[in-house]
């Protein structure tokens, strides 16, 4: 018979640590009928030489209380009540416990015990408990609650796999039925099983650290005030730390081009490479530094439990917009990146609010955007300094929270209105993130986008290529000049061009058409396909910046192509559209219907043209170039 | 003394008597110590009638919607450690 391992527990009881220590990492997504969720799961080999298939569900307060089966916890629910049916295969359930918390995680031990499901308690957190001078007496615990307990230290991972695998193996070597004690008080356990030592001064300082923390980073009036100032210090940060880093990065393309082009000589091919692929594909590549610190700042947040912190404060002003504290955790998250942040919504238990979310997050400045701000910057304003080009980056993201929270509030009162449930938020203890995992996340996010840059960059880089390179019929081109380059008469042009009746009163020419309608399904392709367009447009000259190459082209009667105001009407359209496909599939996958995705695109689009339109027409008024 | 949740001031600790809510965030509440018969210490509450951050006494830390605390009867604790361990750490 097979066996599968459920690893279940509250949220931040240190359960993915734990999913690392016993698997070594390994993950692969798994497939569960009727569960639409990505859940990872991975392959342990036991002590007597049986494999069991480790599977790592969404956090988990309760199985007996019911919730929404969309959220995180109907989810790990609907899987343990189809495993716990199955016949053909054994499940052992292994609960991750904060033993630092022992109390608050027995709570779901009962019930499960109740469910008369075989359960393993993983008591995590030796290393905290023992710093803070107690210590768990596992045999102890054991005996109370009549199941099995390995005290565990996830940071020591082979000690920690060798125990829980043996304890798991010996659990489903033992073919009587579960028989854990199913009444009993978990706070007069854990106060059993948990001595203290006498209090010593380094302790109770350390005990008291999270206290002092909150006092102040909860404070009425100076809590506020640091969150709105660590986020706007995060967002800054992204820029002028990654900016040095984008320029070094900017110019090792622009050497290699070099030297491609000029070994390559003349023709189609040395085109292709050096304007198609390394002026497309290449000079996206130098916005890495940006996207990664980016998820290092994200994650750092996430792990030391401050996330939770800014939710409390923000939950009140979240609230009259039809939000609340728990949507903050997903918002924040979309400024990384929104598919993943669309998926954690799961953790919102009001299905109107979770749906609010979803349909705002589109709004929030996902790290896609990177690119396209910064090119504008460097090409628009590159007159001011560093920490002008800082502020109204950081500028651009507010502009992105303000937009999303402003939709909220007029799709609370007509798409998504009714009554929400109120907030119940747990507020985790404070931790030290681990810097293995932190690194893991920024090396997955660098390869991420290593791997759309190799995929779908390259690729629309090289259809652009090839549609800037093939001309028009000549029927088609009688109107433009006999001298102009023979980009404007490609057909990409010929497409641009007709667009600009549209376009035009947002100061877009046929070369922004042509990027808008390459980013249509990802927002990062438009600096490949700037680079594209005027990599064809000044082949032969020296490979300048992209922001050089833009902030000189000219019009036809020589004017400039492109002034600041265009500028700031293509960063408006920016921060509201929702260039991304895969977006709205996860808005798909979680809605499980097309109606809000294709409401997203609507009104995305819609709204973007009409403020692109102003911004344009209002620096018109205000005498702006 | 009786009062609801959202008015035990900051420091205080009460024991909960009843929660006037529906029974599926009733049972859920339950689930995390927020139940008849819990203790609860209020740590603060945010500003302009934000949340309330509470511990129960199992150690969990809760952030809790003031209407929601409003809905939460409570009657005096006959005592309070929690709050008396906060002051001794001041």
């Amino acid at each position: 018979m097979t066996a599968r391992v459920a690893l279940v527990g509250r949220p931040n009881s240190g359960k993915s640590s734990l999913y690392n220590a016993l698997t070594g990492g390994d993950a692969h997504v798994g497939n569960f009928p009727g569960i639409t969720v990505d859940l990872l799961e991975a392959n342990v080999t036991l002590p007597s030489g049986g494999v069991v298939t480790v599977t790592d569900l969404p956090g988990l307060y309760s199985i007996e209380a019911v919730v929404d089966p969309a959220t995180d916890e109907g989810v790990a629910k609907a899987f343990l009540d189809r495993e716990a049916e199955a016949t053909d295969r054994k499940l052992v359930v292994v609960q991750v416990v904060d033993s630092t918390q022992l109390a608050l995680g027995l709570r779901l031990t009962r019930e499960l015990v109740r469910a008369k499901l075989a359960v393993v308690v993983a008591a995590t957190q030796r290393d905290v408990l023992q710093a803070e001078g107690r210590t768990l007496d596992a045999p102890a615990l054991a005996r109370a609650i009549g199941i099995p307990v390995v005290h565990v230290n996830a940071r020591d991972s082979a000690t920690t796999r060798r125990d829980l695998v043996a304890a798991i193996d010996a659990l489903l070597a033992d073919d009587k039925p579960p028989s854990g004690v199913e009444t009993w008080e978990p706070a007069d356990v854990a106060a059993k099983v948990v001595s203290e030592e006498p209090s010593t001064k380094a302790t109770a300082r350390r005990r008291a650290f999270t206290a002092r923390a909150d006092g102040i980073l909860l404070h009425s009036l100076v809590g506020p005030i640091l969150f709105l100032g660590l986020m706007a210090a995060l967002f800054a940060a992204v820029f002028l730390v990654a900016d040095p880093m984008t320029s070094l990065m900017d110019s090792a393309v622009g050497f290699a081009r070099a030297h491609l082009s000029r070994w390559l000589g003349e023709g189609l091919l040395a085109s292709f490479v050096c304007d198609g692929v390394l002026g497309g594909a290449g000079t996206v590549l130098a916005f890495m530094p940006q996207i990664v610190i980016l998820t290092v700042a994200m994650e750092l947040l996430g792990a030391s439990g401050y996330l939770a912190r800014g939710a409390f404060l923000v939950d009140r002003i979240l609230r009259l917009l039809g939000l609340s504290g728990r949507s903050f955790l997903p918002l924040l998250m979309g400024h990384a990146c929104a598919v993943p942040a669309i998926t954690a919504t799961r953790i919102i238990r009001d299905p109107r609010e979770r749906l609010t979310t979803i349909l705002v997050l589109p709004l929030m400045t996902c790290s896609a955007r990177i690119p396209t701000y910064a090119l504008i910057l460097s090409t628009f304003f590159a007159a001011r300094g560093a920490w002008t080009k800082a502020a109204i980056f950081v500028f651009l993201y507010f502009a992105g929270v303000l937009s999303g929270l402003v939709a909220s509030l007029v799709l609370r009162r007509t798409a998504t209105s009714g009554r929400s449930l109120p907030l119940v938020l747990e507020m985790p203890q404070y931790r030290l993130p681990q810097p293995r995992l932190i690194a893991k996340k920024a090396r997955q996010s660098a390869a991420r986008f290593l791997r759309d840059v190799g995929t779908v960059i390259v690729a629309v880089s090289a259809v652009l290529w090839a549609l800037l390179t093939v001309p028009l019929p000549a029927s088609a081109t009688s109107s433009i000049a006999a001298d102009a380059p023979a980009i404007e008469r490609s057909v990409a042009a010929g497409i641009g061009r007709a667009l600009e009746p549209i376009t035009l009163p947002l100061g877009f020419d046929w070369r922004i058409n042509v990027g808008l309608i390459g980013s249509f399904g990802a927002r990062e392709v438009m600096v490949g396909t700037m680079g594209v367009i005027f990599g064809i447009e000044n082949a032969g000259d020296d490979p300048a910046p992209l922001s050089v190459r833009m902030r000189d082209a000219k019009k036809p009667n020589g004017a400039p192509a492109y002034s600041t105001r265009t500028a700031m009407a293509l960063l408006a359209f920016f921060v509201i559209a929702c260039q991304c496909m895969s977006t709205l599939a996860a808005i798909r996958r979680e809605t499980k219907t097309l109606r809000w995705p294709a409401f997203v695109l609507a009104y995305t689009y819609g709204v973007a043209y009409l403020v692109a339109f102003g911004v344009y027409q209002a620096g018109g008024a205000l005498g702006l170039g | 003394m009786t009062r609801d949740l959202a008015a035990v001031l900051p420091g205080e600790s009460a024991v909960v008597t009843s929660l006037d809510l529906e029974a599926e965030l009733v049972a859920w509440l339950c689930a995390v110590g927020i139940g008849c018969g819990e203790r609860i210490t209020v740590l603060r509450r945010a500003a302009f009638g934000g949340p309330v951050h509470v511990r129960t006494d199992c150690g969990g830390e809760f952030a809790i919607a003031r209407s929601l605390a409003r809905s939460i009867a409570t009657s005096t604790a006959s005592s309070a450690p929690h709050a008396r361990e906060d002051e001794e750490r001041e």
